[in-house]
């Protein structure tokens, strides 16, 4: 916490988690602040995922405490539903979308709007997906009641992305957004981070292998190695070589 | 774009997913146009599709319940059993309580079904094998409970020197029969029309046949909707089973022997992946009433009965290799 001023919009500390006696991470340490894009970034088995898993509310960490400006999120609370009502929202690195449900179906996964109590409101989830979609600038998304296995990867993203921000969130898990994209997609993207970042002051935690995004998106970077958060720079005191000798050698 | 477009094929990748998507109807109407080409009036008449509307409800109600596990990407080969079981329970019901015992046998039918949901949840055992056993378990639980008689519905009090086991209830009896089942099948399918494309549930069906990680990673309770499913669709096998005691005038217990195999070859024919994600309630009701109707016609066109079953495996296999799109498809287990 900073001295006098306001507590982090997300503090985690010394978060451990280990899956069958392999410890997947070790006191993973990060602070967020409103409007921040934070990348994390690592080696393969690193602990990236566990981490931002942990964030999101689907793994229960064995120890360390998460708090949302400034209270701590209680071990029993630790559950994606208990996350998302304090605004954490996560976009998985496989596209997490039902590829044959439409649209607004998959904006409203786990939410679907009810009208006496057993009908789909679908007239409302249309509404809602039209806002959302012009909200983000997506305006090649017109047929709401395709599957959206027929769009695009970065369509697809822009949905999984618009799912995130749809409910007001303040904080957005971003894990390997761009990975299974194209340039043009990864740099619709990207802009799309920019602007709901600029626009909503949504706070990103960003996990990408891709270095040049990293730098070109994030406000800090924090590197993990072999299970821990072992360092933590700032966008403009680090350089490329320096970033890769710290994500491969922990430096 | 160049100015010379390439001659287009008659058959488009657009004009294919169309036609792919009215496979089931066109399939229905050629058997038809075949049956009434081969046998006339003997097959087109009034008494012959009185008898089809009386033939087919069963097996849409069975269908409805495998389409509804079919969905999410599971199956359920032990409706056959469950079927027997559930007509038996509706029976011994209505000795036991009079008339409103009959609703025994819808809930024996969801019994099965939770069964099979909870098996297949908490122990993890993929839903064919689960449900192999429990066609096996079932079947036999129906022999030792009946001791390999059968219940019989009659229209009046059977009295004296007998030891046959009878229910009296004309009632049900007349439900059995052509504008009773007929109705009764006509406003179940509406309700599962409802059900299945409009409902949350619904539309839970299709997106767990659709990805079912996803829907777990966004905290929904796959394992308790799951048991729901199976059991929502034992409790239409129940009524399936209630229909056929109607129909049959008995509970036997070699009633619905490889039904299974019919109620998942009408999801087939109804153009419904087995691999789930997708399915049609009206399309189903049509792989219902084709299959049906080509028992049927065979029958009047006088082929053996055997070559009967040699037709429809061929039919099915047909109808799916049209329907489904199988072109993006590598691997085939």
């Amino acid at each position: 916490m900073e001295a006098g001023g306001s507590p982090p919009l997300l503090s985690v500390e010394n978060v451990s988690m280990s899956f069958g006696g392999v410890q997947a991470l070790r006191d993973g340490s990060f602070d967020l602040e409103r409007g921040e894009v934070v990348a994390i970034v690592g080696g393969n088995g690193a602990g990236k995922s566990t981490l931002v898993k942990i964030v999101a509310g689907a793994h229960v960490p064995n120890s360390g405490r998460i708090a949302v400006n400034g209270v701590e999120v209680p071990r029993a609370e630790h559950s994606v539903s208990h996350m998302q009502a304090r605004g954490i929202e996560i976009v998985y690195q496989d596209l997490a979308l039902v590829p044959n449900m439409t649209a607004p179906y998959n904006l409203f996964l786990g939410r679907i709007p009810k009208k006496w109590g057993i009908f789909v409101d679908e007239a409302k989830m249309r509404q809602k997906t039209r806002e959302v979609l012009s909200q983000l600038n997506v305006t090649t998304v017109q047929d709401l009641s395709q599957p959206i296995s027929s769009m695009s990867g970065g369509q697809q993203q822009s949905i999984a992305i618009g799912r995130a921000i749809a409910w007001g969130s303040e904080i957005v898990i971003l894990d390997e957004p761009t990975a299974a994209l194209g340039p043009n997609e990864t740099a619709e993207v990207e802009r799309l981070v920019e602007d709901v970042r600029e626009r909503h002051r949504t706070a990103f935690v960003l996990i990408s292998h891709n270095l040049d995004q990293v730098r070109r998106l994030a406000d800090r970077i924090v590197v993990t190695h072999h299970g821990v958060t072992s360092r933590e720079f700032k966008r403009d005191e680090i350089t490329s070589d320096r970033l890769v000798k710290a994500i491969t050698l922990g430096e | 774009m160049s100015d010379t477009t390439p001659p287009r094929p008659f058959l488009s990748p657009e004009r294919k997913a169309i036609l792919r998507d009215y496979v089931p109807f066109i399939a229905i109407t050629l058997v038809i146009l075949l049956f009434w080409a081969i046998s006339g009036d003997r097959f087109m008449s009034v008494r012959n599709w009185t008898f089809i509307a009386q033939q087919t409800p069963v097996l849409m109600l069975l269908a409805f319940a495998q389409l509804m596990i079919v969905t999410t990407g599971s199956i359920d080969i032990s409706i056959g059993s469950s079927l027997a079981f559930s007509a038996f329970l509706g029976a011994l019901g209505m000795l036991w309580l009079g008339d409103a015992g009959l609703v025994l046998g819808i809930f024996a039918g969801g019994l099965v079904g939770m069964a099979n949901g909870l098996i297949i949840s908490l122990l993890k055992i993929p839903s064919f094998v689960t449900t192999l056993a429990m066609l096996i378990i079932v079947r036999a639980l129906v022999i030792i409970v009946s001791d390999g008689t059968a219940i019989y519905i009659t229209d009046s009090s059977v009295t004296g020197g007998t030891n046959i086991t009878s229910v009296a209830a004309p009632w049900l009896l007349s439900m059995g029969k052509f504008p009773a089942i007929f109705i009764l099948a006509a406003i179940v399918a509406v309700l599962m029309w409802i059900f299945y494309e409009r409902t949350a549930f619904g539309q839970q069906l299709k997106a767990v046949g659709g990805n079912e990680k996803v829907l777990r990673l966004v905290g929904i309770n796959v394992t308790a909707f799951k048991v729901k499913v199976f059991a929502a669709a034992g409790l239409m096998v129940g009524l399936a089973a209630c229909v056929n005691l109607a129909r049959a005038g008995a509970a036997t217990p070699q009633a619905g022997l490889m039904i299974e195999l019919d109620a998942i070859a009408a999801v087939a024919l109804g153009g419904t992946p087995l691999t789930g994600g997708y399915g049609s309630v009206v399309k189903t009701i049509i792989g219902a009433l084709t299959l049906t109707i080509v028992r049927n016609g065979l029958t009047i066109a006088g082929v053996p009965p055997s070559w009967s079953q040699v037709a429809l495996g061929v039919l099915m296999i047909a109808a799916i290799a049209i329907s489904l799109n199988r072109s993006k498809i590598d691997v085939v287990k």
